[in-house]
């Protein structure tokens, strides 16, 4: 058992390591359209899941990212800083969206809770794409407090989620410096 | 000094007036933006943003009703933040309104804002909104229309609003139509700064005109007003060669399709447009080509011509049964018996006459003499026959009617003439020369002349007003010329009136000539040489 434990070690080791490894695709993503299509996809859900009677057996509180955009207060901001906010947000979506799944019991909406968290795991690679980090799958999120509040609904929290898309997300990868290049 | 101090003054008022037009312009736009707002937007205050860190609220009330701006006021507070105040201005408006106005510069975007109106503590608005789906922009500037060089397109550019974010969330719709109509079409495009319109009429100008919204994903709001319309003529037309080369064909089918109507109808034609003057030529072989038109000597050295003559002058007249109804017994050899049976012979026909008279064509019967003539005939006839006393021609000849005298003549009859000019001649010649009156001819078509010392005359009664008749010689055989219209002069005593004769005057009741009264052949007075 330990020598089979022991291959398993190495065997994910090597696997990591090859994953580290993997060159992050070549063209980054810079068609809007890529996003626009999961913001549709989650102003969607919300419009669906809004009449949800007792908001869909869901209850809890949830911590969710600041959505405020100030341009004047962007301009300033530089794009790793941006960045961060955006992944570290997509990682609060994630958790959240994960544990709305396991409270909900109708199979329509856990379909479309399970389509917006394949989304947001799609915009990870979009961001890494576009030589961004991806910190969406880091235990920690990077910023603190002061850049979150909570909710606790369904509704809400799914409201938030589209505003941020539409929002921070959607600046970060309008200004990313790979697309600025190829439209120059 | 003064020179500085003059240019300071002037470059303070161009750039006085610059800022005043610009303000004038400014104030233009506000104008048409609220007017939009006041009819697009429903909720109260209405709020429109039109760069990325803006927003102006406003709200209508009654002149009556509004109070100063001091009394409102504007309560604003955004997602987990805190209220803020936004200060109040009022302008006057058109139809006795008021205008209230906020204004924002600082905005947040993608978050709840929360605005309150209250007037005097009192809250008379209340919205909730996001900032980023209430955008009203200003319209796309320099419009401009140019020629692709291609037919019936317009290539239409201009300038997107700048807002540096939001290019490729812009959508702008392209109206265009015919200068001087108003209707027209629409076209929408995305994210973009040019548009080629196509399916236009070639040398025709259009009008443009352009208007901007955002698409509706990240950022959403208003249409923007129109732009000033611009003008432009497309290209003018150029013949389209499909058009052309079937233009062509159909041309040359229609070519041919008539000339071979014209071909096949040729003979028609020709005999309408340059008729052939008929010539007798057909009808007197040699009479031109040997004799060069010289009759005579064609009459002479034709064989038989003479008697076949008048079968071609008369080839289209039918021949007519005729039965003399009365002759001038002016000597022994006229059997005036032959009368009271002739008579008696007509009279006893008159009915079947009559019946056959009837039917002959109406056009003949026209031309016949009426029917008292008829009549006083018959009492003539009864009365010579009831007093069988040899008469007299005067008396005879009191009638209107033209009829034949019949004179003994020496001359002999030739007889095989007969049946060859029985056909064709609508004369009617009665002879009683050498044979019994009985013998009278009865045949039209039969001219009959006798060569040697014959002589033949032919009078109408017409020439003798008075009926009286001439008693001539006995040498004299007289012949009356038909109605056919052709004027023969048999004698040197020819009738002057002859050609009366011509138009179809019907002699006596048994005369049952079929030829129309009014059809007179085209001929020449012939002379006879006996």
């Amino acid at each position: 058992m330990s020598s089979i434990s022991g291959l398993v070690a190495v065997l994910l080791t090597v696997l990591q390591w090859a994953g580290r490894g993997l060159p992050s695709p070549v063209r980054p993503i810079c068609d809007p359209r890529v996003l626009d299509r999961f913001i549709m996809e989650a102003r969607d859900t919300e419009t669906a899941l809004r009449g949800c009677k007792a908001g869909c057996g869901v209850t809890g509180t949830f911590v969710v990212p600041l959505t405020n955009v100030d341009f004047v207060v962007l301009e300033t901001k530089d794009t790793e800083e941006q960045a961060l906010e955006v992944q570290s947000g997509l990682f609060l979506f994630g958790q959240a969206l994960g544990a709305v799944r396991e409270s909900v019991s109708r199979a329509a909406v856990k379909s479309l809770i399970d389509n917006n968290k394949s989304n947001i795991h799609s915009l990870g690679q979009v961001l890494r794409s576009l030589h961004i980090k991806d910190l969406s799958l880091s235990p920690a999120p990077a910023v603190g407090d002061s850049a979150t509040r909570k909710v606790s609904s369904l509704s809400e929290l799914l409201r938030v989620h589209t505003n941020f898309l539409r929002g921070k997300v959607r600046l970060l990868l309008t200004n990313a410096p790979a697309c600025q290049q190829n439209s120059t | 000094m003064t020179n500085n101090n003059l240019n300071k003054l002037l470059v303070f008022c161009v750039l006085f007036c610059a800022q005043k037009t610009s303000i004038v312009h400014g104030a233009q736009a506000l104008e048409t933006k609220v007017a939009l707002l006041l009819h697009a937007e429903p909720e109260n205050p209405k709020c429109f943003a039109e760069g990325m860190s803006d927003l102006t609220c406003f709200w209508e009330e009654d002149e009556e009703r509004a109070g100063s701006a001091d009394q409102y006021s504007f309560i604003y507070t955004y997602q987990n933040e805190n209220s803020s105040e936004c200060s109040v201005t009022a302008l006057p408006a058109a139809g006795g309104k008021r205008l209230y106005f906020c204004r924002l510069s600082q905005t947040q975007l993608f978050v709840p804002l929360d605005i309150r109106v209250f007037r005097d503590d009192l809250l008379i608005h209340n919205r909730s909104l996001f900032i980023e789906v209430v955008f009203l922009l200003d319209p796309p500037a320099n419009l401009t229309l140019t020629s692709t060089g291609m037919q019936g397109q317009l290539k239409a550019s201009w300038l997107p609003p700048s807002l540096k974010y939001m290019g490729d969330s812009m959508m702008y719709e392209v109206s265009y139509a015919m200068a001087g109509s108003h209707i027209g079409k629409v076209e929408a495009v995305q994210a973009s700064s040019e548009l080629i319109l196509r399916g236009l009429q070639s040398g025709t100008k259009y009008k443009v005109r352009i208007r901007v919204k955002l698409d509706g994903i990240s950022y959403s709001g208003y249409w923007s007003a129109w732009t000033d319309p611009v003008l432009m003529e497309t290209m003018p037309g150029d013949l389209d060669p499909l058009i052309v080369s079937l233009s062509l064909i159909i041309s040359l089918v229609l070519t041919l399709l008539s000339l071979l109507v014209l071909m096949s109808h040729r003979r028609f034609l020709l005999k309408k447009i340059w008729p052939i003057i008929p010539t007798p030529e057909s009808k007197f072989q040699g009479l031109f080509k040997v004799y060069g038109g010289d009759f005579q000597e064609w009459l002479g050295h034709s064989t038989g011509g003479l008697w076949l003559r008048p079968t071609y002058f008369y080839s289209e007249e039918f021949p007519a049964p005729l039965e003399v109804l009365s002759e001038v017994s002016l000597g022994p050899v006229l059997p005036s018996s032959a009368l009271p049976p002739k008579a008696s012979e007509a009279l006893g026909e008159e009915e079947d006459e009559d019946k056959k008279l009837k039917r002959v064509d109406p056009a003949l019967m026209e031309g016949w003499r009426e029917t008292p003539q008829e009549h006083w005939l018959m009492d003539q006839l009864r009365a010579i026959h009831k007093h069988p006393a040899p008469w007299t021609q005067s008396s005879l000849l009191e009638s209107h009617d033209a009829y034949v005298t019949l004179n003994a003549q020496n001359h002999s009859v030739e007889e095989p003439l007969d049946d060859i000019l029985e056909e064709t001649l609508p004369l009617q010649v009665l002879f009683a020369s050498g044979r019994t009156s009985s013998e009278s001819r009865s045949d039209l078509g039969s001219v009959q002349q006798s060569s040697g010392s014959g002589r033949l005359s032919s009078q109408s009664s017409f020439e003798y007003p008075n009926h009286t008749w001439p008693s001539k010689g006995p040498g004299y055989t007289y012949m009356a010329v038909a109605d056919s219209g052709v004027s023969m002069d048999y004698s040197p005593m020819s009738s002057n009136k002859i050609d009366d004769i011509g138009k179809g005057v019907i002699y006596t009741n048994e005369y049952k000539n079929e030829i129309p009264a009014h059809r007179r052949p085209i001929g020449t007075p012939i002379h006879f040489a006996f």
